[in-house]
């Protein structure tokens, strides 16, 4: 699982160069605009989530700094502030002397050192320092119900061997709270989803339904789900950054738990096509040779290791003002922004099962279930 | 062999409180057509916009208009550029559309006389639900006019035991009207008879230039009926929501807005022949349903699912209780499993779902605070209780 969700991650930063902003910009009711401004630092910015906060922040009356290479899509917002270094290098040379932000919101960093350098270097130049974690910090997700107390990282051995991308985020955690104590605000999203994401981990379900026919879905229809969607993610970590609210947060959604048999019977909600739905046990999955996460995304066998996966807390973030927009207004938002893709990147997503293996599987589980194919 | 029209009305005995006093009138009572709008003047057009207009203009005269399904015919029409007449009493939203010429007269009283010395294309009659209505409309209409749509209802068929029934599947027969009449039964309570009779009234008159479509429930913006629009109400009120049965009880409904341009379409078309027309076109379940509705509302919801016997045992009523559903019994199985095959070949399409559940909460929700009870759904009371009690029993 984990190392699944690194390689997502790289696959997200290579694949950066070709981001699309359909779904930027397209804040459904502009909200009223804050009483104080705030001069916020934006580590990254141009990937998934940045440009969704970026323009949720600028429309709240915000100014906005990004800091990043440069190299992916620089263009996006050419009427903010951008300063240039490279975090790999150690490069963080355009974020020295005496600047001051408000917040910095850390949206790029894996490695410790990355978050160690950037928060010692404007600790004492930035009231706030919201570093965006992860769900894979956790030890373990075997608990169901678990809140920002469970274990994190590998307890079962000394810092120094904690590598891997849940250890190596539970360090950074620790380096922005090191630097900004009581002044640091961690939140630990869960599957990010919606237009934009070019890992096509969600998108695979709105654009597999709207295809039509009879779809493939893993596991029984009671199994739970949880993502949250980019948009409710940025709004809620620049409400965090007005509130000045510190502290550690699931950011899972949605409110109330979701079963997969909701969030399917959902996405069929916003097409016109006809479609019907398999639902394909999860130990005939495995002896296909059929991944959770990867090949039937969004989705973990709900016992054993991860039967707290898709049921995380999230009544601390709640609490916090996290909140959500209705799953069709995700289905159809990222639907839509897949479809305006051109076709070379619409004909294979990346994620999910392809037509052929698709049709394989569901043969297979006839054959089974005792019918005859 | 229970028919849907008595199914219906046992479903309605049924329901506690729920006395023919929540329906609009006992002779409309689960009747599949006409709600009243109310709307006034301030129709929203959305989403017709970019309705190409049609390369032959009719003159098309609606019998009614000014409902629940009319509007919807009248809303397309006019974007697709034909002329329309109205012609209805003029006591239902008078001044719903401002623009169309509509002429008065009451069927009730046979008199149409407004209607002498002009032609139409075609028409489109919403208004009848009592056969002798089109006895006398075709025969007035049937010199007059090209073609004669009539609205008749999915109730027609007498026979709800059969899954997947088509066009072909048993209408109430001439004797089952004719008995009907005889035995002094109200219109309301043999909706079915009167369809399958003005039916075939309409064939008699206009032969192939008849056509027929039988619509299951209609739903959406507009419905006065609320035989839908509970679920997204409740839905969007959060907390535990009752649902009926085990999820798998089959659902068809049809948004009015893809009703009403499905009518025009067959109009446009020359179409003849009878349509069962109800939706979507892949099978739905209540689960399917519920769980779509609850996709458009960011409100906690958690469903339980009540066993068709316990809801029995707390005397919660099919259909106007729990609307969209009824008992699945032999005699029902085909209640909500109709083959709209034909009607989907010919051009119905459907919008999503989530668009027909949003636009019909929204609807409400626009509506002033005083007429926004509904009409139908378990009173929230009933509801706790019964979910307090089926929580009891399975500890």
């Amino acid at each position: 699982m984990t190392m699944e969700r690194r390689a997502f991650l790289s696959t997200v930063a290579v694949a950066g160069g070709g981001l699309a902003v359909g779904g930027v910009g397209r804040l459904e009711a502009s909200p009223a605009r804050v009483p104080r401004r705030l001069r916020i630092l934006v580590l990254g910015g141009t990937g998934f989530i940045g440009p969704h906060q970026v323009a949720f922040a600028l429309d709240r009356g915000h100014t906005v700094t990004l800091f990043n290479r440069g190299r992916t899509a620089p263009e996006l917002f050419p009427d903010v502030e951008q300063l240039r270094g490279d975090r790999a290098a150690g490069d963080l040379g355009e974020l020295g002397g005496a600047r001051e932000w408000d917040v910095v919101m850390d949206n790029a960093a894996t490695d410790p050192r990355w978050v160690r350098e950037a928060a010692q270097l404007l600790k004492d130049r930035a009231g706030q320092y919201i570093f965006i974690s992860t769900q894979s910090v956790y030890t373990s997700r075997a608990e169901i119900g678990m809140d920002e107390t469970a274990p994190v990282g590998r307890p079962d051995l000394p810092r120094e061997e904690w590598t891997g991308y849940g250890p190596s985020k539970a360090l950074a955690e620790e380096e922005a709270q090191r630097a900004f104590p009581g002044r640091a605000t961690i939140v630990r999203p869960s599957l990010i989803v919606g237009p934009g994401d070019e890992t096509d981990r969600w998108t695979y379900w709105p654009v597999r339904v709207h295809r039509g026919g009879n779809v493939v879905v893993p596991g029984t229809p009671r199994d739970p789900m949880q993502f949250i969607d980019a948009r409710d993610l940025s709004e809620w970590l620049v409400r965090l950054a007005e509130n000045g609210t510190a502290g550690v947060f699931n950011a899972v959604g949605p409110e109330a738990p979701l079963t997969s048999a909701e969030m399917f019977y959902g996405l069929r909600a916003v097409t016109s096509t006809p479609v019907s739905f398999t639902w394909v046990d999860a130990d005939f999955l495995r002896e296909m040779g059929v991944r959770a996460w990867s090949d039937m995304p969004a989705w973990q066998v709900p016992r054993g290791a991860t039967a707290g996966f898709a049921r995380m807390s999230n009544a601390r973030a709640l609490e916090a003002g996290l909140t959500f927009r209705p799953l069709a207004d995700t289905g159809r938002d990222t639907l839509e922004w897949f479809l305006g893709q051109p076709p070379e990147r619409r004909e294979r997503l990346r994620a999910g099962l392809s037509p052929e293996r698709e049709r394989w599987l569901l043969a297979a589980w006839r054959v089974r279930m005792g019918g005859t194919e | 062999m229970a028919t849907r029209r008595q199914f219906v009305a046992g479903a309605t005995a049924a329901g506690l409180g729920l006395g023919l006093g929540r329906f609009p009138a006992s002779g409309q009572a689960g009747k599949e057509m006409e709600g009243r709008a109310g709307v006034g003047g301030t129709r929203r057009r959305p989403g017709l916009q970019d309705v190409p207009r049609a390369p032959r203009p009719l003159r098309i005269l609606i019998l009614g208009g000014t409902g629940f399904l009319g509007p919807s015919q009248v809303d397309y029409a006019l974007a697709r550029g034909h002329t329309l007449t109205l012609f209805n009493r003029g006591r239902t939203a008078p001044d719903l559309f401002p623009g169309v010429e509509t002429l008065l007269g009451d069927r009730a009283e046979g008199d149409y006389a407004s209607l002498s010395g002009r032609t139409w294309d075609a028409v489109i009659d919403n208004s009848a639900n009592v056969a002798p209505w089109v006895m006398d409309s075709v025969q007035v209409l049937k010199d007059a006019a090209g073609r004669y749509l009539f609205v008749s209802s999915i109730s027609a068929h007498s026979d709800n035991s059969v899954i997947g029934q088509d066009e072909n599947g048993p209408v109430f027969s001439e004797a089952d009207y004719h008995e009907a009449v005889a035995s002094g039964v109200s219109p309301g309570a043999a909706f079915g008879q009167h369809k399958a009779q003005a039916e075939r009234e309409t064939f008699k008159a206009f032969g192939d230039r008849g056509i027929v479509v039988r619509p299951g429930l209609i739903v959406g913006p507009g419905d006065r009926s609320d035989r839908f629009t509970y679920w997204p109400v409740r839905i969007d009120g959060g907390g535990e929501v009752l649902a009926p049965g085990d999820g798998t009880d089959w659902a068809q409904i049809v948004d009015v807005r893809d009703m009403g341009r499905f009518m025009v379409h067959l109009v446009e078309q020359e179409a003849s022949g009878t349509f069962n027309a109800t939706g979507p076109e892949a099978p739905l379940t209540m689960a399917g349903m519920l769980y779509g509705i609850r996709a458009i509302t960011s409100t906690p919801v958690t469903f339980t699912w009540v066993a068709a016997d316990f809801l029995r045992e707390h005397r919660v009523g099919a259909w106007m209780e729990m609307p969209v559903w009824v008992y699945p019994e032999p005699q029902t199985r085909g209640f909500s499993a109709y083959d709209c095959s034909k009607a989907m070949a010919a051009g119905l399409t459907f919008r999503p779902l989530a668009d027909t559940a949003r636009d019909t909460l929204e609807w409400l929700k626009a509506k002033p605070e005083e007429e926004r009870t509904l009409r139908t759904g378990l009173a929230p009371e009933k509801e706790k209780t019964i979910l307090a009690a089926w929580h009891a029993r399975n500890g």
